[in-house]
């Protein structure tokens, strides 16, 4: 009972405060909070289900504050506690009975608790400043902490209302709509005002007789409050029009019954919405953070207008005021409690927690004080990171759309869509997919955003609150929009209902031709300005793709951390890693290259043709060396005679002085390896030299028997064919030529690469599609060369999702030399590389995709070479049907398809022995963009299917998803 | 010759090499009478008392995302830049701690970075193999992010280490993964010498960090995973100026002692060492024992101004500080107040020695220094 006295106490001591008020300047102000109350003081009983015996350590320590006001003040008014308690009830009553005329009689006990709720909730600052000297402290704290769980739970309520401002669902939205519109209700406001002269008087008289002693008390701080509130509120009022906002405002350090009793209004709103939902469990672990952050407030006991840390000061002192727990410091202090904030103003205590939704508006508007203090780099980063860090983002839940609160992806669809809502507040709105229309709950439209976002629920017939009877895309229009409709020429007789497009073409339901177009004429849309509707902005006609790719680029960062997945891409030197990857960014990217790195491709791809000419150049000596020595046995074999033209004997592989020069002298620079050195000078000079050799009979018999040149890679005759083109000066490699390209990728350790995969064709109103596509990937290519025996930098990469490893299915055959310098086929190394991978510790439990590349080289040489020839695939025995000629055709598999499934079968084997573990395996041929497309998309599927597995919902993305979705119950 | 015969005398070269190094090391041994910490305690030298408001945690940095990799300070004004997974190079003012910088990276997997002397640039290297140099007076670009002002490109694998020559904003000393280090001139962006790679004398591991002697900026040391470090002269690269073996494990820290007659060394064996450069031998080693079998890796380490105290900077959280001359720990920052939650990843003392900040996994850096008040008689 003792608690309960002090509180009664407490209550006492709001209502004194109320009638210091009662001067001027606070009736001016005061109505507006009183609106908050109408319906949802009901509510209020509700929260009386909430006392959880958990919660009741967390929220002591406001009371603590509370109860050592009264443990102070009115210790002597002890024993009035028991009436005093009857006297806390009616207060409370009295203010829902004028406020709400049904107010059902049961309430009686739960507005009790919401009274003790406000007060403790309330009382702190001022409460705290008294306390500061007094020893009973402790004691009264003890009390508090033996109080009930109601008392908890309630006030949990409470702080989370201050938060929250404008909750959620149907709890707020009548109510607290106009709260934020501001003064929107005229009726209501009256009414506020009336009713709140009354519960004052009410509150104000019983108080009076009972609690004269703490009254004068507080006295003096009501004093010292009033001045400061009062400049509060100009400012305040501003910014926001909300009664609410300023109430809060002056909670900080001043206290009088104003602000009492404007808060109890939010209060019982939240207890409201609590209740109706039903969904204790949620709100409770919901509201924890809350009341442990609001904790500290009061932690700080701090005279009203005094510094926080120092407690120095007055209230004319400038101060900095923390964006969740309302602290404030003083110039000496604020740097020390805020420390280096990196989510902006912030005491270091409430780092991580949402800030105060009042304060919203004043996010990244530095006071001059900072301005002072800091330099203006260090302002400016403080205002970035408190406007862009991730937990100062609007709450999805605060916004509901269409009468369902929003989820993180649907919020995070509106707020980077082509064309977003502006300023978007908490609150509730409604919202025509079909048209893009969008507005506030009860209101006309605000803007025409984006239209077809899957964001809430489906628009409601009286969204918006109209009574023409007129309907577009099923919601009821508004008496202006009718209006503008009839001036813009729509036949609007007989109530028509109409389908109304993001085009602005309309046809009435049920009918196939288009009417016309609303927004068409010029006139309209100045009709449309003046009557304050809203007009299709010119974004809106973007194309799906322009769209896309401005998703990307209005992507804030906190976003891109969230959303971005990694794909690792490693693979033995020459798997095709670098294909691949260059694949990808012609596939996804809109320029894959800049100019700078072309115009260093181009280098490289010139030199690398001119090392291919020099291989064969040296090829043609050997061949004219070969065919020569022929000759000559052919010749003596043939007789003296023959001797005769030797001089002038001609191989098929001769070639002229001039040439003969070019090839000695691109040779020695061969031999001396400084190739790239010439360029591009060489390029200027040597063309027309390049294209006559090309040209020669002995250059073109040379290349038919390359072949059996062992050092010319493969892909030369793709460069070769067109080395004319290549050579020169102004040659601009295509993209082609790029991905034939080896060695071309400019970073010698790590690459990567942004992108998200182009959204698929609109079909229907597919959502997976849309969340899909503001999924991005990064794809980081390394290469084999790095990895040493311990590679401690592969820690760095643990936030990757899906490690993608890459071997050429054709080194089969193919032999390198390893570490020791033994040779070694290169299969192989790529297993033992494989091997490494899998049991790297930071890869412990990643999921592998394993790519066998070059299907298509693969294909041809299995038909030539055995795959045996590789020891570890000995036991490839594949049935291989007679006539091979049809196996196309039939259901028979070609031996490269046996051959492909039998390396995949033996990987996932090698795996699955190292992890137990499933690997994924693909088969992709990295010149083919479709195969590399699908590659990537398998990888994709990779991570979906790793989300949904229930074990992984411990990643942060699905919590978010599930919490969401357990809220809006 | 075949291929045999090479192998063969390739083989009796290595084992020629193996056993005269041993003999050496037997050398050095018999040399060795006394170390630092016996001849201290023979002199009666009294360790190091820190009293309980001499060192504590004063600052706290907050606003990197990621784990921090590194951390530098300026020569002269009180600020630091670290680096940190996040992809973020953060410049701060030490004294306000606040942000005054926060430059996003082309290449998020940074490793180190590094003030210049003039305190006007930073540089910072990482798996992307650059070392890349940030003007911080330059203007920001529309997205707000400060542009690259030079890329040196050349190296053939990350950059684990970088750190300006003393008092020339226009030279760099980077380490990599490549075994090489690589002196640079920023104005051309060219590489003036390399120092390892093909040579015989270079490290034969990836080099992990590195350290300029403050008094003589002409050398240098260099500490790698084959466990060894090895002392350079920048007019020299063809080889080393002499190789300083001991360590079991990857020396992931060097740091010239404040006269640049020796250096200490922190290393994955766990311990931390100290050599004489003019005598090539250990000086000093610096054992913590544990418990349990597996020592905690040594990731970073510094010297106070006089050399007396060295802080280093420990796998599992803590942060020794240690008295050099007696060998004992004198002070675990990981136990204080307020310490981190995490890996000490990276620590510095600032120029005037007044402050040590330390770099961590959890994402913050911490300011150590003298919080009490002092007495004036």
């Amino acid at each position: 009972m003792s608690l309960e006295v002090a509180i009664v106490v407490e209550d006492a001591v709001e209502y004194s405060f109320a009638m210091e008020y009662h001067g001027p300047p606070i009736t001016r102000e005061l109505p507006r909070a009183v609106p908050i109350n109408v319906d949802r003081i009901p509510v209020a009983s509700v929260v009386s289900p909430l006392p959880f015996p958990d919660s009741l350590s967390l929220p002591v320590v406001q009371p603590i504050s509370a109860a050592d006001i009264i443990g102070k003040k009115l210790i002597k008014d002890l024993k009035l506690s028991s009436s005093s308690a009857e006297l806390l009830t009616v207060s409370p009553t009295s203010v829902i009975a004028f406020e709400s005329q049904n107010n059902e009689v049961s309430e009686g006990s739960y507005s009790k608790e919401l009274g003790l709720g406000t007060e403790t909730s309330v009382s702190p600052s001022s409460v705290i400043n008294a306390s500061v000297e007094s020893e009973t402290e402790n004691r009264s704290s003890n009390d508090i902490c033996a109080l009930s769980g109601e008392l908890s739970s309630d006030f949990e309520c409470c702080n989370r209302d201050d938060v929250l401002s404008g909750v959620n669902e149907r709890g707020y939205s009548s109510i607290s709509h106009d709260e934020f519109v501001g003064g929107v209700g005229s009726s209501g406001v009256l009414e506020s005002s009336d009713s709140f002269e009354k519960s004052m008087e009410f509150s104000g008289s019983l108080r009076k007789s009972r609690l004269s002693g703490a009254y004068k008390e507080t006295l003096d701080f009501n004093e010292s409050n009033r001045t400061d509130w009062e400049s509060n509120e100009s400012v305040l009022s501003v910014d926001y029009l909300s009664s609410r906002v300023s109430s809060r405002k002056f909670g900080d350090g001043n206290q009088d019954s104003g602000g009492g009793d404007v808060r109890r209004a939010p209060v019982v709103t939240f207890c409201d919405i609590e209740s109706d939902d039903e969904n204790v469990d949620d709100d409770y672990s919901r509201s924890e953070p809350e009341v442990v952050r609001m904790k500290k407030e009061p932690a700080a006991k701090v005279r009203k207008g005094a510094c926080y840390r120092c407690l120095k000061g007055n209230r004319f002192t400038e101060k900095e005021v923390c964006m969740v727990c309302d602290a404030k410091y003083c110039n000496n202090c604020v740097l020390r409690a805020m420390g280096s904030m990196p989510e902006g103003r912030k005491c270091v205590t409430c780092i991580g927690y949402p800030i105060s939704e009042l304060k919203r508006a004043s996010l990244g508007k530095c006071s001059r004080m900072l301005k002072r203090l800091l330099n203006d780099l260090e302002v400016k980063q403080i205002m970035k990171a408190e406007k862009f860090c991730e937990v100062n983002q609007l709450p999805p839940e605060y916004i509901s759309v269409n009468g369902r609160p929003l989820y993180h992806d649907e919020l995070v669809m509106l707020q980077s869509c082509s064309n977003p809502p502006k300023k978007l507040k908490p609150g509730n709105y409604w919202y025509d997919k079909v048209s893009g229309l969008w507005g506030k709950v009860g209101q006309k439209p605000l803007q025409i955003i984006t239209p077809h976002l899957n964001v809430g629920g489906p628009v409601k017939a009286n969204a918006s609150n109209g009574n023409t009877q007129v309907y577009i895309n099923g919601r009821e229009i508004t008496k202006v929009e009718l209006r503008m409709l009839k001036l813009a020429g729509v036949q609007c007789a007989g109530n028509p209902h109409f389908w109304v497009n993001e085009d602005g073409s309309y046809q009435e339901e049920g009918q196939k031709n288009t009417k016309g177009f609303i927004w068409g004429k010029a006139g309209t849309k100045l009709l449309c300005a003046v009557l304050s509707l809203p007009v299709p902005s010119k974004s809106s006609d973007l194309c799906g793709e322009q769209i896309s790719s401005s998703i990307s680029r209005s992507m804030p960062d906190y976003l891109e951390q969230r959303v971005i997945q990694k794909l690792l891409l490693i693979g033995y030197s020459g798997s095709g890693t670098s294909t691949i990857f260059k694949q990808a960014r012609i596939l996804y990217k809109d320029i894959p290259f800049s100019e700078d790195e072309r115009e260093h491709i181009t280098l490289v791809i010139q030199s690398h043709v001119y090392n291919y000419i020099g291989i064969l150049l040296e090829g043609r000596e050997r061949f004219e060396e070969e065919s020569l020595h022929e000759l000559r046995q052919h010749q003596s074999c043939d007789g003296p005679d023959g001797d005769v033209d030797g001089n002038g004997e001609e191989t098929p592989y001769s070639i002229g002085p001039r040439l003969k020069a070019f090839s000695d002298w691109l040779l020695k620079i061969m031999a001396s390896g400084t190739l790239e050195a010439i360029f591009p000078a060489a390029c200027r000079e040597y063309a027309p030299l390049v294209e006559e050799l090309c040209s020669s009979v002995a250059f073109k018999a040379t290349y038919k028997r390359r072949h059996e040149l062992e050092s010319l890679p493969s892909i030369s005759s793709y460069f070769l064919e067109q080395a004319v083109e290549i050579l020169k000066p102004d040659y601009k490699p295509s993209d082609l030529d790029i991905l034939y390209a080896e060695h071309v990728t400019s970073s010698n350790g790590l690459a990567c690469v942004d992108f998200s995969f182009p959204e698929p064709v609109y079909d229907g109103d597919d959502s997976g599609d849309l969340h899909d596509s503001l999924l991005r990937y990064q794809l980081i290519r390394l290469q084999a060369k790095g990895f040493g025996e311990n590679c401690k930098w592969l820690e760095m990469l643990e936030d990757v999702r899906v490690v993608i490893f890459c071997v050429s299915l054709s080194d089969y055959d193919q032999f390198a030399l390893d570490g020791d310098g033994n040779r070694v086929n290169k299969m192989m190394l790529s297993k033992k590389f494989f091997e490494n991978m899998v049991t790297h510790p930071t890869f412990d439990q990643m999921e592998f995709l394993l790519l066998l590349n070059k299907l298509d080289s693969f294909e041809e040489k299995i038909e030539q070479v055995p795959l045996t020839k590789c020891e570890w695939f000995d036991d490839f025995h594949p049935v291989i049907s007679r006539n091979r000629s049809n196996s196309n055709n039939s259901n028979h598999p070609t031996l490269g398809q046996l051959g492909f499934h039998y390396v995949a079968v033996k990987f996932k084997r090698l795996f699955a022995a190292l992890t137990g573990r499933k690997l994924y395996a693909s088969a992709v041929k990295a010149l083919d963009p479709t195969s590399v497309d699908t590659a990537l998309k398998y990888a994709r599927e990779v991570l979906s299917w790793d989300e949904e597995r229930p074990n992984v919902s411990l990643s942060e993305y699905s919590i978010y998803s599930t919490e969401a979705s357990s809220f809006s119950h | 010759m075949s291929v045999a015969e090479l192998k063969e005398r390739h083989m009796a070269a290595a084992e020629t090499v193996n056993s005269l190094k041993e003999r050496l090391k037997q050398r050095r041994l018999l040399l060795l009478d006394t170390d630092v910490a016996g001849y201290a305690r023979s002199q009666g030298q009294t360790r190091v008392s820190f009293g309980p408001t001499d060192l504590v945690c004063c600052r706290t940095l907050q606003g990197h995302t990621g784990k921090v990799y590194s951390l530098d300070w300026t020569p002269e004004r009180n600020r630091i830049v670290s680096a940190s997974q996040d992809g973020r190079l953060i410049v701060w003012n030490a004294l306000t701690s606040q942000k005054t910088h926060a430059i996003k990276l082309p290449c998020a997997w940074v490793m180190t970075c590094a003030f210049s002397p003039s305190g006007q640039s930073v540089a910072c290297g990482g798996l992307d193999s650059m070392c890349s140099i940030f003007n911080l007076n330059s203007q920001t670009d529309k997205d707000g992010n400060l542009p690259v002002s030079r890329m040196l490109s050349g190296h053939k694998g990350y950059v684990s280490s970088c750190q300006y020559v003393p008092d020339e904003d226009t030279h760099l000393i980077t380490a990599s993964g490549d075994q090489t280090c690589v002196l640079w001139d920023i104005t051309t962006g060219l590489r003036t010498s390399v120092f390892g790679g093909e040579f015989q004398s270079g490290h034969t591991a990836d080099v992990l960090s590195v350290s300029i002697n403050e008094s003589n900026s002409r050398m240098f040391i260099s500490g790698s995973c084959d466990s060894t470090v090895r002392l350079w002269d920048t007019r020299v690269a063809s080889r080393a100026v002499r190789t300083f073996h001991g360590h079991e494990g990857d020396v992931n820290a060097v740091k010239f002692f404040p006269d640049g007659h020796r250096f200490g060394t922190g290393s994955d064996d766990g311990t931390c060492r100290l050599f004489d450069i003019r005598t090539g031998h250990q000086l000093q080693e610096y054992n913590q024992q544990h418990d349990d079998n597996e020592a905690p890796h040594v990731t970073s380490i510094a010297f106070s101004t006089s050399g007396r105290l060295l802080f280093a900077g420990y796998t599992n959280g803590d942060c020794y500080v240690w008295d050099t001359l007696l060998a004992e720990v004198v002070l675990d920052l990981g136990k204080l107040q307020n310490s981190h939650d995490s890996r000490i990843s990276c620590l510095g003392l600032s120029a005037d020695g007044s402050a040590l900040c330390t770099g961590s996994w959890d994402s913050n850096l911490k300011i150590w220094a003298f919080g009490g008040h002092r007495r004036v008689n």
